[in-house]
């Protein structure tokens, strides 16, 4: 009988008790005072607010906690469960998530959408079935060329010393298909690189080589969209589930909320910065369309290849290709 | 991504350009005058008044370059430090950035031939400036900071920041001890706006920052607080924060022309502090 009561008392107890807030550590490599950081802090108030203090947030802004690869082993290890991840950074979970970074899968902002209303469903239920939650993708926009050199003929880059990210098999293999071979370096070492001229070509989107102050060592841009960048916020499946229903679907509601309006900032503010480059007097070029068309082959062969070597499935990559087949054949 | 800009990084640009006229040692003279008050209120008040002022002495001498900068000066201060609205700041710092450009110019014309244009051609433009023209160019690329911070959100303006760095390191080639090292200072803002994982040099920053402190003597605060601000807070490090910041609540400061800067920069330190914890929460 007593132990029935003291089981009894303490369910009751157990039912009493307000479910345990859950803190967040989150990590990002955008400073504070961005307006990355800003939306994130801002979110993260709304969400201790409508949470009544059960789920707070602990940002590290500026990359105090390292790359995506540092940031992905600490979130391992329960020294953070969220982390601000590029899409590339997300090949160490779940390759798929690469397929936007294709080389050359996109030619105008209209393709982008059109298969992002399509495909983002897809590789945010991957990242999940891999143990990670995100709320939704937000734009890095296109990675162009750009070059200290003339950047007239694609054939050209092959004297060059083009810059590809460390540990980014993507990348390298897409200038592998044009028989460049880039020269890897952390993103860390890059405006360096630049300065010294261990490298003279990145491909950068424009917000990014503003950003970073690769822009005052390039002088030409080809008007080609390279890649197509976007990064997420990810946290901890687990971790995220500890909450309870309601929670989280405030959580959910909010950061997606919050990562649909950081998708059209980043849109506008990549246009605007292609136009600071143009202002700053980088040379823009337009590669013919013989030029264009003999690229386009070379890559193709690179996507085949990448899937060969199972960087990214078959699957996915034949999905993107229908759903951008499906835009073309509607828009002829 | 918007890069982060300094917030206070102004640091009253009010220098006096000699001139024999009247109305010159007018402007120098009120320059002084602000730098010297010790009540921030007072100057916010008491300044736009001055600011038109000043406009209308440019008017009767358009040309005079003098009366230029000194106008450029307390415009460019004025924005940075006490604008009541972002509309103001940009208005205002915008005026600031002619004035000082026009003010260079008339002495140094092929600037103006190649600030648009490539980063290498204006470095080589400003290779030509000499000690006789320091005032003069310290002022216009102050200005331009003061404008690039009203416009943080304009990628056209975030992408004159290497502009802004060719200015400050040719004045520290040709007296780095000009206006207690405040060049330096600018330096180590601007090489403190990247985390080193995305290729910024916050150890060059710092660098920047300690020549400054050093150049006055440790009596500009501005100096340590800024460098609390962008490098301590930019590389977690909580300690040499608070270290720097409660070394500016407590130093005796004596010279006249700092007064209002380190008033400003007491009162920053103060707030600073107040967000430590928070900031630095393991």
């Amino acid at each position: 009988m007593y132990k029935l009561l003291s089981l009894t008392l303490c369910l009751l107890l157990l039912a009493l008790q307000p479910a345990q807030a859950k803190n967040f550590k989150i990590a990002t490599v955008a400073p504070d005072g961005t307006r990355w950081m800003e939306e994130l802090k801002g979110t993260a108030k709304e969400i201790e607010k409508s949470t009544q203090g059960r789920v707070t947030f602990r940002f590290y802004p500026g990359g105090v906690m390292g790359n995506d690869k540092s940031v992905l082993r600490k979130m391992r290890i329960g020294q953070l469960q969220g982390g601000a991840i590029t899409g590339g950074g997300l090949a160490e979970i779940y390759p798929d998530a690469q397929v936007y970074g294709l080389p050359l899968a996109f030619r105008s902002y209209e393709e982008v959408d059109y298969v992002r209303q399509r495909m983002d469903k897809k590789i945010i239920n991957g990242l999940s079935d891999s143990g990670y939650i995100s709320f939704g993708l937000g734009e890095g926009g296109f990675a162009y060329l750009m070059s200290a050199k003339p950047l007239n003929k694609i054939n050209d880059l092959k004297q060059y010393k083009v810059w590809s990210p460390e540990g980014d098999e993507f990348s390298r293999a897409a200038f592998a298909a044009i028989g460049i071979s880039p020269i890897p370096l952390p993103l860390t070492d890059v405006l360096t690189g630049l300065q010294t001229g261990m490298i003279d070509t990145v491909a950068a989107s424009s917000m990014g080589a503003i950003a970073l102050q690769w822009h005052s060592k390039v002088k030409h841009l080809n008007t080609t969209p390279l890649s197509y960048l976007f990064g997420t916020l990810i946290i901890q499946r687990k971790a995220f589930e500890e909450l309870s229903a309601q929670d989280q679907t405030t959580v959910t509601t909010l950061l997606q909320a919050t990562f649909a309006r950081l998708d059209k900032i980043n849109r506008k503010d990549n246009e605007q910065a292609l136009q600071a480059l143009k202002q700053q007097g980088i040379q823009f070029v337009e590669p013919s369309a013989d030029e264009q068309q003999q690229w386009q082959n070379a890559v193709a062969n690179a996507t085949k290849a990448m899937v060969t070597k199972n960087l990214i499935s078959k699957e996915m990559a034949q999905s993107l290709q229908g759903t951008l087949n499906e835009y073309r054949n509607s828009h002829k | 991504m918007t890069i982060r800009i300094w917030i206070m990084l102004l640091l009253l640009a009010i220098s006096g350009g000699c001139t024999n006229m009247i109305a010159g040692r007018f402007a120098d003279n009120l320059g002084a005058a602000i730098l010297a008050q010790d009540d921030p209120e007072t100057v916010r008040q008491g300044v736009p008044a001055y600011l038109i002022m000043l406009d209308s002495l440019v008017l009767q001498s358009p040309n005079d370059a003098a009366i230029l900068q000194a106008s450029a000066s307390l415009h460019s201060a004025y924005a940075g430090l006490f604008a009541q609205n972002p509309l103001q700041a940009k208005r205002l710092s915008n005026k600031a950035r002619q004035q000082s450009r026009k003010a260079l110019c008339e002495r140094q014309p092929a600037i103006c031939d190649h600030d648009d244009g490539a980063l290498g051609e204006f470095q080589t433009s400003l290779a030509k400036v000499n000690t006789k023209d320091i005032a003069y160019l310290y002022t216009y690329g102050s200005a331009w900071a003061t404008w690039i911070q009203a416009n943080k959100g304009d990628w056209n303006a975030v992408a004159d920041l290497p502009r802004v760095e060719a200015i400050m390191m040719r004045i520290v080639a040709i007296d780095e001890s000009y206006e207690w090292g405040r060049a330096h200072l600018y330096l180590g803002v601007i090489n403190s706006q990247l985390p080193a994982t995305l290729g910024g040099q916050p150890e060059k920053g710092r660098v920047h920052f300690e020549k400054a402190i050093a150049l006055s003597g440790g009596q500009d605060l501005i100096a340590k607080v800024e460098l609390a601000r962008n490098y301590a807070r930019l590389v977690f490090d909580k300690t040499l924060h608070d270290q720097l910041l409660n070394e500016v609540l407590t130093t005796p400061t004596t010279i006249s022309a700092l007064t209002l800067s380190n008033t400003l920069a007491r009162e920053a330190a103060s707030e600073l502090l107040a967000t430590s914890a928070e900031y630095f929460e393991e």
